[in-house]
């Protein structure tokens, strides 16, 4: 039981960040009908930045006290954020606009060539092997009646759930959320009501990168390592993700990543772990042979 | 004729010749599978299963290597059929992701077979294919996607592409045309896999996963989805660009992204398209006048909308 609880709060923890790639998969996705492949890569920019940012300041590491700890990994999260909110831009300016309302495979592809040049150029500037992430967060292991949670899996997941909250109320509550959400749903009446389509489609590029950043730092402090390749299996499972989930609420896309990250860490724990990264294949084959639009909502080419 | 002039190539171009005409037949697959519309994201696990039945065939049975090749091409034809008729009902987005997850279970097959080879891959496989067995193989496939666009299953293939519920009302048989085609399309992939596993000589599981399949869905879009040249070229094209970047061996993959972008954001319906036909060369028109059957050249430029 105590095991259970264990690979539960592991797989809770691991799995919100596949949530807030998903996150960005599916507005990229809803708003666009768009599958951005260079999103992965997005995530791991954000991961490179923490890495760039901390050893660039040499952080003591041990050292530091709780609020200058936070204080910092605030600060590296709104680097990263910035750096990866401009890449969206730039993407969404060169890339997704020109090809995007065309046939669904050709900004696919168009992506899908930034993200080779992405990775390689990770690689050519920090070369092939994963390089290590120094932890700002001084690691210090919660006990739960037995169950251990570390420093850095608790940052990682109040920092997934923060950003989902802050998205759920950007979507939902603010003025700009509103017009996103009616261009996802019509385009082209959105734009007959005056809503600037291309505007809201970068600044959605943006903020989906801008969360694809955040939880790249995260998950490179937690892994305590960055990769050009790192994006590669990560992106497709928080792409499955999206897929298992719908593109339709916030709150089911969240959902469903804790969900694979709970399973995945079970059947590491329970099974075997060759059998972990099969764990999304087989989700999105039963979700998709029962319920072809998703667990929770629509998609339509 | 081709042993003079491969004489005359230093071998290392050979080798990324017989790879490009390798990746043109797979592509050529899809092609044929996605002509009726329905979205493969697995080809490189289609292909993989012909490349295994065929390379335990030659290996452990001693089969010859035409026979064996061509039980790969069944092989691949009647897996490509049972994935049709699972997918035959959902829209091409659904589809595609089916697709995506069963090649995927392929591969987490193929991990967990200790019969061939299991995560260390098939090994032993004996060398089967040159370059005289690709090129002449992918002229042939050429041929019959000539033949195919013109024939009468090419016709109701696109018309289920472009529009299902017309097609069905022109007495159309939707559902059989669209499995036909992707099976047909699948057989291909596993005759260039069967190839492909005799040239390579060692069959990796890992050979069939999801990145795969999207190089030869990028070789196909980009090529242009819509001709059987645009496959073949884009097959070619994108698996000869990296070894003519070789000058800056560190920054070959950089550059070939960007340009693989820049040419998608130029030729945004791929490379080759159907040009809305006005005058054929008079050698084509007198080519094709040999099939007797002339082609109606509106229809053929209708089918290029909604792309």
């Amino acid at each position: 039981m105590e095991q259970f609880v264990q690979q539960l709060v592991n797989g809770i923890m691991a799995g919100s960040t596949y949530a807030v790639v998903a996150l960005g998969f599916g507005l990229v996705f809803s708003v666009m009908r768009v599958v951005n492949l260079a999103h992965p890569e997005i995530f791991m920019i954000g991961a490179y930045v923490a890495f760039v940012v901390i050893t660039g300041l040499k952080v003591p590491g041990q050292g530091l006290g709780v609020l200058a700890a936070v204080a910092l990994f605030v600060g590296v999260l709104l680097v990263a954020m910035l750096a990866t909110g401009v890449a969206g831009l730039v993407l969404e300016r060169l890339v997704i606009r020109p090809t995007r309302g065309t046939y669904i495979l050709t900004p696919f592809i168009a992506t899908a060539g930034v993200s080779i040049a992405l990775q390689n150029t990770a690689q050519r500037l920090f070369g092939p092997d994963p390089v290590r992430v120094p932890s700002v967060i001084p690691p210090h292991t919660f006990m739960l009646s037995g169950v251990r949670v570390t420093s850095m899996q608790l940052t990682t997941f109040l920092t997934a759930v923060a950003i989902m909250l802050a998205l759920r109320y950007y979507v939902h509550s603010t003025r700009w959320g509103r017009a996103t959400r009616a261009v996802a749903e019509k385009p082209d009446v959105a734009a007959a009501c005056g809503v600037n389509v291309n505007l809201v489609s970068q600044l959605t590029v943006s903020i989906a990168s801008i969360m694809a950043g955040a939880a790249g730092v995260a998950l490179g402090l937690l892994y305590t390592s960055a990769a050009p390749f790192m994006g590669l299996l990560f992106g497709l499972k928080s792409f499955i993700c999206m897929l298992v989930a719908g593109n339709r609420h916030i709150e089911a896309i969240m959902a469903v990543g804790l969900l694979l990250g709970v399973v995945e860490a079970m059947v590491t724990g329970y099974v075997s772990s060759n059998l972990r990264d099969a764990v999304a294949f087989a989700l999105l084959l039963a979700v998709l042979f029962f319920r072809p639009q998703g667990l929770f909502g629509s998609y339509e080419v | 004729m081709s042993n003079s002039l491969l004489a005359h190539l230093p071998a290392f171009w050979v080798v990324t010749l017989i790879t490009a005409g390798l990746n043109a037949i797979i592509t050529m697959g899809l092609y044929f599978s996605n002509s009726a519309g329905a979205l493969s994201a697995c080809h490189a696990a289609l292909a993989g299963v012909g490349a295994y039945v065929a390379a335990v065939l030659t290996t452990n049975f001693d089969w010859p290597f035409p026979v064996a090749l061509l039980a790969g091409t069944v092989t691949g034809f009647a897996t490509g059929m049972l994935l049709a008729l699972v997918t035959l009902r959902m829209n091409e987005l659904v589809a595609g992701l089916t697709t995506l997850a069963f090649g995927e279970t392929i591969v987490i097959i193929a991990f967990n077979l200790d019969y061939i080879g299991g995560a260390n891959g098939f090994i032993g496989i004996p060398l089967q294919t040159t370059f005289d067995a690709v090129y002449p193989l992918l002229a042939l496939v050429v041929f019959a996607a000539w033949r195919f666009d013109r024939s009468r299953l090419g016709y109701a293939a696109r018309a289920c592409r472009d529009n299902p519920h017309a097609a069905a009302a022109m007495g159309i048989n939707v559902p059989r045309v669209k499995t036909l085609v992707f099976a047909l399309g699948s057989g291909i992939a596993g005759l260039g896999g069967g190839l492909r596993a005799h040239y390579v000589l060692v069959q990796n599981p890992d050979d069939m996963g999801f990145f795969f399949s999207i190089n030869y869905l990028i070789f196909w879009v980009f090529g242009g989805s819509y001709t059987f040249w645009g496959p073949v070229f884009g097959a070619m094209f994108l698996t000869v660009l990296p070894e003519l970047l070789r000058f800056s061996l560190y920054d070959r993959f950089i550059i070939y992204g960007v340009i693989l972008t820049a040419i998608v954001i130029v030729r945004l319906q791929g490379v080759i398209t159907r040009v809305p036909l006005g005058r054929r060369p008079a050698f084509v028109a007198w080519l094709s006048r040999l099939w007797r059957r002339p082609v109606p050249s509106a229809s053929l430029g209708q089918s290029q909308g909604g792309r």
